[in-house]
């Protein structure tokens, strides 16, 4: 009986301290016969550090928020062969549910192999599917490979949801000798990081769907394009591809099948735009990240003016699975019209956050108060975000939408590329389209009209309503800019920037027109339109709050109830945090 | 006429080997342009002027790509820089006290350097670690479950740090 | 040769080769989409969105659902295009508001917005700098036939507004003006072509300033006109309001043969309602213009307004312009001219002319409140005006029935009013009594409503006349000037309407009336600041004879400015002005509809204009960030010397020199000055 310990060790792992875990861990286990390694991100990110015990490479226990203090007792235990010491640490069942609700087809190496390991990864099954393809003989040709994609009715997870197998089907027809494959890694949704944790935790997962696709349009060279930000993906999925190249898995003549693909990496410089994929062409050329006109389209001029195909990560993560099962087993899952799985962030004012992979078709509820477990503190549930900047907000009574691109769609949402955060009744959702509003304004190119000073008017607009300044008629032209940078935008970013705030205006309209005409946030939020009042039968004159007050805006005598002057008051809440007697209310 | 680089003096014999392994490469000028904060910290303008003349593009398009990136800086900056998520699930959980937090204890705003040189703080999108939101990233180091409280302990904690190794 | 393809485009059948993009196809068949961001010499590029047309039906008799950009898609055979749909027509709306709600700069200089008659003051101030006079000429009689006239005798609100007086005096644009037009009229005058004969006749009643302009700009449209007026000779209160001292008559005579010469029938001493009847001018016209003056003076109210030797302003100087009889002879007497206005300052002054030996104006609030010219105060005290600020007729006294004083109540300012203007009050109970012979009324003006039966008029006594299209309740009859609505107003304001009035007419003998418009501009704030390392250049003085001997007869008292003077004066033109409003594609895309930026007003870029380029100007707060000049710079000069800066809502662009050399490449190419669709960019001389 030999045990193995596992230390999870994707960004939030590590940002959460499982760095320093490892480390002590090291030391505890010098010596010894209990084996160490590293795992990607399981994606139970409310519980990191985690922890797995494998016991003959079973797991048999998984150890939840470690801290490098549990290291000695994790040692020990596993030296000794009882982990009964453990049973304080070990997940509760109500959290690991959190998993078994979950069917995992993109993450399904993602927190159990090591990713940095091919070794851990072709045990886990990595390169089968592009064996199956290149298989001598009774390989698949890249035709078979894109009628298999059809079958599955696999569609581009990065948001837009087109099917994967026509973008596959028109590089291949387009004529051209060079073609190039290309991932969208550039995940610049605020609030989703699916892509970065199967970069990060299953390297390999995506290198074998883009040889698969490199394969099928008849493509020599694959591209990654990730965001800077994420310089663990960069290095483990570089590290990947020096492995997978060594074992002739990427390169010339892979698996003597006569295809050869060789793997480039890009970072990315910090524009989210480039999200778009001629934006993200234009950059990886070495330009500004600007978008293009479509037509031509990249499968027929895109790289380098070549025929080009572009996927995000989701996507290739999907397609070994795919092959390996058939493409009617993917189609088997989700809905008539969305198949398969999706993966999700889940963040924001919810218990359980981290990522969920789930069938299309269940709902947001399922999602949120099943898997996700409600809204933390209990509070009560207002709205969730779905596709970040791009996408919308979808209130309470809609909870019973299924996940499935048309659903969604039809709530004025989009499924986007799985951004899903969760907000409690003390967001302001007119804050919250300000919010977005400031990103998109930001991360506009400024090459359009539409976007470059639409989203920067809208932002304005909002901007004011929060400050208490909105005019009558404001939501109006809202509406009306929306509508515009709608239909004149060049390209998604701009023609999908007003759905935060139309889907708020929908939902949420009465917010909008408190803070127009009353100069007042239902929500508490926004800091302009706040009040703070001293209750004079609470407040027992400790003098407490007086002192506190940055800028003295709070007068009275010793045992006696003070005041707060508006005029002077900064609402920065200094008193109400510091009052021992509730003494304070805010409005 | 030669603008503000004429002022600097860059070491430009340290960018040899980026432009000698890049320099010719098509599309590099991204990566060049990376290399080359690397090096410097930050891009000097007449290293700006460097690199177009050495890669046979022109001053006007590598300023206009490096100006498009929010990953590239033009001034020097501290010896921490302070990467605070302003992403939805790091605003929603309360970035914007933390940043509040930080700016009051560095006595700087959003793209300034403190005045002793060891801090740079920038509000960045995303980092992609939603669930310990707040975060911030100093340097390659991450920090999750911010509060203001807990922001400038950790400053506190680096600068104590350096001191002590002064 | 490549296959040709058929589409139709709002209406029109186009057929262009195959491959060709809609933007060009419609190019092809003479149809402009408006587009800003497209020029032939580069590739697409698509950032204006202005050029987006719906596709009706492709063919398939289904409309595409999203709009097109026109430059990127290709014209498919059989496809019905349109770009005037209410959807089109909203989203380039929108368009050119956004683009509009960050444009920094000013189409037309303050000077000619504040002209009543629009006139390019800083085009001909140029020309006159450059020393071509006839040039100003033409450009000032765009919309004004009199300059000669106007440039002597107009108050000029248009140097109110000369920014110059932020650096130190406004420029002395009206005297410019005379400048010019004298030195025109000397030789080889300037005179406008007239369009072909319309066919259509149209009668102006009063030969006034407005009339003879509404006749002359008429007539450059091709209609047949014909001035009638009831006095002996043309050019009404220009010449029977206005004293030779400041308009000697020759000069107007020469300006309305230069009317006359283009084909103008004159015909004077027809009075309506005595020689002609409006009905029988309705019949035998196909539009009449009622230009009828406002001829007679307000009275006061006040007793003793009915003894013999009180006259009313403008009879007064009626009297001594009409060259009918001899000047009245006032030597030895006092005259009190009541009034503070520019017919006050007219009378005052010819009674001085007349032998007057105590001449008084009387004035009810102090010099500051007072609306006459300050130069033409200060040159009657020269000429020995007196002034009695702070009075008011209370009385005019008489013995026999005619004057021989008037009894002044005291006048104090009260309390400044919401408007932050100070009223007059009277001090109760105190009085002054001035002894005079004669007492001129110069308060104000009213028409005559002789002959204008079954027009309708304002509660004021005015004709009724539309702002914007001059109808009156009759058909085919038009009004303007000092008859209609709000009365008198200096000579300007009238040729302004007249010119108006003239584009309204010529509209409706064409066919379909079109109302005036007034275009959307762009305009900025500048202030004092802004123009602090501006050079101080005082105000040229105009030349004028002693006051002295000036003051004994009415010859003229300016001397002319000298061409060194004028040239000197027109060059501190700070040319506020866009050099490109004439070719801006901007203004003129913005003009094709209505539209509000205001509504959409939020932060603007605003930059200071960059000098960068030595030989060319950029100016940022103008450019809409096409990147015509750039992609220009970069595809066609392949130069890439220009480049965008920053991303997003504050990019601009920027040049970046790598050395001496590349400027002097910019100095013989311009390409990206050609390009550009606004004002942003200017080649300097």
């Amino acid at each position: 009986m030999s045990f193995r310990v596992v230390v999870g060790q994707g960004s939030c792992g590590i940002a959460a301290g499982a760095n320093k875990v490892y480390d002590a861990l090291a030391e505890q286990l010098a010596d010894s016969a209990v084996g160490l390694g590293i795992a990607g991100c399981i994606g139970m990110c409310w519980l990191e550090p985690i922890v797995d015990l494998y016991e003959d490479d079973t797991l048999t226990m998984r150890l939840v928020r470690v801290g490098k203090a549990d290291a000695k007792a994790i040692a020990d235990a596993c030296k000794n062969g009882d982990l009964s010491a453990l049973s304080a640490l070990a997940i509760t069942e109500e959290d690991a549910a959190f998993l078994t609700e979950q069917t995992r087809i993109v993450l399904r190496n993602c927190g159990i192999i090591d990713p940095e390991s091919l070794e851990s990864a072709l045990q886990a099954g990595a390169y089968t599917a592009l064996k199956k393809v290149l298989a001598e003989g009774d390989g698949m040709s890249p035709e078979a490979v894109i009628a298999c994609i059809k079958e599955s009715g696999l569609a581009g997870r990065g948001g837009a949801g087109f099917p994967t197998w026509f973008k596959w089907n028109a590089a291949r027809q387009s004529p051209g000798e060079e073609k190039y494959l290309i991932c969208n890694a550039d995940e610049g949704d605020p609030g989703a990081f699916m892509d970065r944790a199967v970069i990060e935790s299953d390297p390999h997962a995506l290198i074998e769907g883009m040889l698969i696709g490199a394969y099928a349009i008849g493509a020599k060279e694959a591209v990654v394009y990730v965001r800077a930000e994420y310089p663990l993906a960069i290095k483990r999925l570089l590290n990947a591809i020096a492995q997978a190249k060594a074992a002739g898995l990427v390169g010339e003549n892979i698996l003597g099948s006569g295809f050869s693909c060789d793997f480039r990496v890009k970072a990315g410089a910090g524009a989210f735009v480039c999200g778009e994929e001629t934006a993200l062409i234009e950059s990886l050329e070495g330009k500004r990240g600007m978008p293009r006109l479509k037509p031509p389209f990249p499968a027929a001029a895109g790289y380098w003016q070549q025929p080009s195909n572009i996927n995000n990560v989701e996507t290739f993560a999907n397609v070994a699975w795919i092959i390996n099962n058939g493409g009617a087993a993917f189609a088997a899952m989700g809905t008539e019209r969305s198949k398969g799985t999706k993966v999700f962030a889940l963040t924001g004012k919810i218990k359980r956050g981290g990522l969920v992979e789930i069938p299309m078709g269940r709902t947001l509820r399922d999602v949120i108060f099943g898997i996700g477990g409600g809204i933390r503190d209990d509070k009560a549930f207002q709205a969730v975000q779905m596709g970040g900047p791009s996408g919308g907000c979808i209130p309470a009574d809609l909870l019973d939408t299924v996940i499935d691109y048309q659903a969604l769609a039809a709530t004025g949402a989009i499924m986007g590329s799985g951004g899903m955060v969760v907000m409690d009744d003390s967001t302001c959702m007119v804050a919250m389209a300000k919010f977005f509003l400031d990103f998109t304004a930001d991360e506009s190119c400024g090459k359009c009209v539409h976007c470059r000073i639409g989203t920067k008017r809208m932002q304005e607009i909002l901007s004011r309503m929060t400050e208490g300044k909105g005019k009558e008629g404001d939501i109006e032209l809202l509406e009306e800019l929306c509508v515009a940078i709608k239909d004149g935008a060049l390209c998604g970013l701009g023609q999908t920037a007003p759905n935060p705030v139309l889907t708020a205006i929908r939902y949420f309209r009465p917010q909008f027109e408190a803070h127009i005409t009353e100069k007042r946030c239902p929500a508490h939020a926004c800091t302009a339109l706040l009040q703070y009042r001293i209750d004079a039968d609470a407040c027992k004159g400790c003098t407490l709050c007086a002192k506190k007050c940055p800028v003295q805006a709070i007068t009275g005598d010793v045992k006696k109830p003070h005041i707060i002057d508006q005029a002077r008051c900064i609402r920065c809440g200094q008193c109400k945090a510091g009052c021992k007697f509730n003494a304070i209310t805010v409005a | 006429m030669q603008c503000e680089c004429a002022k600097q003096s860059s070491d430009l014999s340290l960018m040899k080997d980026v432009l000698e392994t890049y320099g010719a490469v098509p599309g590099s000028l991204i990566t060049i342009l990376q290399q080359a904060q690397a090096i410097y910290g930050y891009l000097p303008m007449d290293v700006i002027y460097h690199i177009a003349e050495q890669t046979g593009s022109t001053p006007a398009k590598v300023l206009g790509v490096a100006t498009f990136y929010t990953q590239f800086r033009f001034q020097p900056v501290g010896k921490y820089l302070i990467m605070l998520c302003n992403g939805t699930a790091c605003h929603v959980n309360g970035s914007e006290r933390v940043a509040q937090a930080i700016c009051e204890y560095l006595e700087i705003s959003n793209g300034g350097t403190s005045a002793d040189g060891l801090f740079s703080f920038s509000i960045v999108a995303c980092l992609g670690c939603c669930s310990l939101s707040p975060v911030m990233m100093i340097n390659e180091e991450t920090y999750g479950s911010l509060t203001p409280e807990k922001a400038v302990a950790v400053l506190k904690e680096i600068r104590e740090k350096e001191a002590a190794v002064q | 040769m490549s296959k040709m393809i058929t589409v139709t485009i709002n209406d029109k059948v186009c057929t262009c080769e195959e491959g060709c993009s809609i933007l060009q196809a419609a190019a092809a068949n003479g149809l402009e989409i408006p587009n800003l961001c497209n020029d032939e010499s580069v590739k697409v590029y698509g950032a204006c969105g202005l050029c987006a047309v719906e596709v009706v039906d492709d063919g398939s008799g289904k409309g595409i659902p999203k709009l097109l950009r026109a430059c990127s898609a290709k014209a498919v055979d059989g496809y019905v295009i349109r770009y005037d749909t209410e959807r089109v027509n909203r989203a380039r709306k929108i368009a050119l508001e956004l683009l509009m709600s960050d444009h920094t700069g000013d189409c037309v200089a303050p000077c000619s917005l504040n002209c009543p008659a629009g006139t390019d003051c800083q085009g001909y101030v140029k020309k006159i700098a450059q020393g071509d006079y006839h040039g100003a000429v033409e450009i000032v009689k765009e919309k004004l036939p009199l300059p000669a006239s106007i440039g002597r005798v107009c108050p000029h609100p248009c140097e109110k507004q000369c920014r110059r007086g932020l650096v130190e005096e406004p420029i002395s644009i009206a005297f410019l003006k005379a400048f010019a037009a004298d030195r025109d009229l000397e030789q080889d005058t300037y005179r406008a072509a007239c369009a072909a004969e319309s066919g259509k006749r149209v009668a102006v009643v009063g030969g006034g300033p407005a009339g003879l302009t509404a006749a002359y700009f008429l007539r450059r449209k091709g209609h047949a006109v014909t001035v009638l007026d009831a006095a002996k000779k043309m050019g009404g209160m220009l010449r029977y309001g206005i004293p030779a001292y400041r308009l000697p008559k020759a000069v107007l005579d020469r300006e309305i043969e230069e009317i006359a010469a283009m084909g103008v029938t004159m015909q004077n001493g027809v009075r309506l309602g005595e020689d002609i009847t409006l009905e029988q001018l309705r019949s035998e016209y196909d539009a009449v213009i009622l230009a009828v003056g406002a001829w007679r003076s307000m009275q006061m109210g006040c007793v003793g307004e009915d003894l013999e030797g009180v006259i009313g302003g403008i009879e007064f100087l009626h009297d001594i312009s009409s060259g009918e009889g001899a000047l009245p002879d006032l030597r030895g007497k006092s005259v009190a001219v009541c009034g503070g206005g520019n017919t006050a300052m007219d009378a005052c002054r010819s009674a001085v002319r007349c032998g007057a030996e105590n001449v008084y104006v009387i004035y009810r609030r102090t010099r500051e409140e007072m609306p006459a010219d300050p130069l033409e105060i200060e040159e009657s005290v020269e000429e020995g005006v007196i002034y009695k600020y702070l009075t008011n007729p209370a009385e005019i006294m008489g013995e026999n029935g005619k004057v021989t004083a008037v009894r002044l109540q005291i006048m104090e300012l009260g309390e400044p009013d919401a408007s932050g203007r100070r009223f007059p009050v009277p001090v109760e109970g105190k009085f002054e009594t001035l002894p005079v012979d004669m007492v001129i009324m110069a308060i104000g003006q009213k028409l005559s409503p002789k002959g204008l039966d079954g027009v309708e008029l304002t509660k004021k006594g005015t004709i009724a006349a539309d702002e914007a299209t001059f109808v009156t309740n009759l058909p085919k009859v038009f009004a303007i000037g000092d008859a209609t609505n709000r009365g008198a107003d200096i000579a300007i304001a009238a040729i302004g309407e007249a010119n108006r009035c003239a584009d309204v007419v010529d509209s409706a003998l064409k066919g379909k009336l079109s109302p005036v418009r007034k275009p959307f501009l762009s305009k900025r704030q500048v202030t004092a600041e802004m123009l602090a390392d501006r050079e101080k250049i005082a105000r040229c003085k105009m030349p004028a004879r002693d006051a002295a001997v000036r003051r004994r007869d009415f010859d003229e008292v300016n001397l002319g400015l000298t061409e060194d003077i004028a040239r000197a004066e027109a060059k501190r033109c700070l040319e506020c002005g866009c050099h490109d409003y004439a070719d801006c594609k901007l203004i003129r895309y913005a003009n094709l509809q209505e539209i509000h930026p205001e509504r959409l007003a939020g932060a603007k870029n605003t930059h200071e204009k960059e000098r960068k380029l030595v030989c060319i100007e950029r100016d940022n707060g103008k450019c809409i960030l096409c990147g015509l000049c750039v992609r220009s710079c970069e595809e066609d000069a392949k130069q890439g010397i220009l480049g965008l800066v920053g991303r997003g809502f504050t990019t601009v662009i920027r040049p970046e020199f790598l050395d001496r050399a590349t400027v002097e490449v910019c100095k013989t190419c311009g390409k990206c000055v050609n390009v550009c669709p606004t004002g942003a960019l200017k080649l300097l001389d």
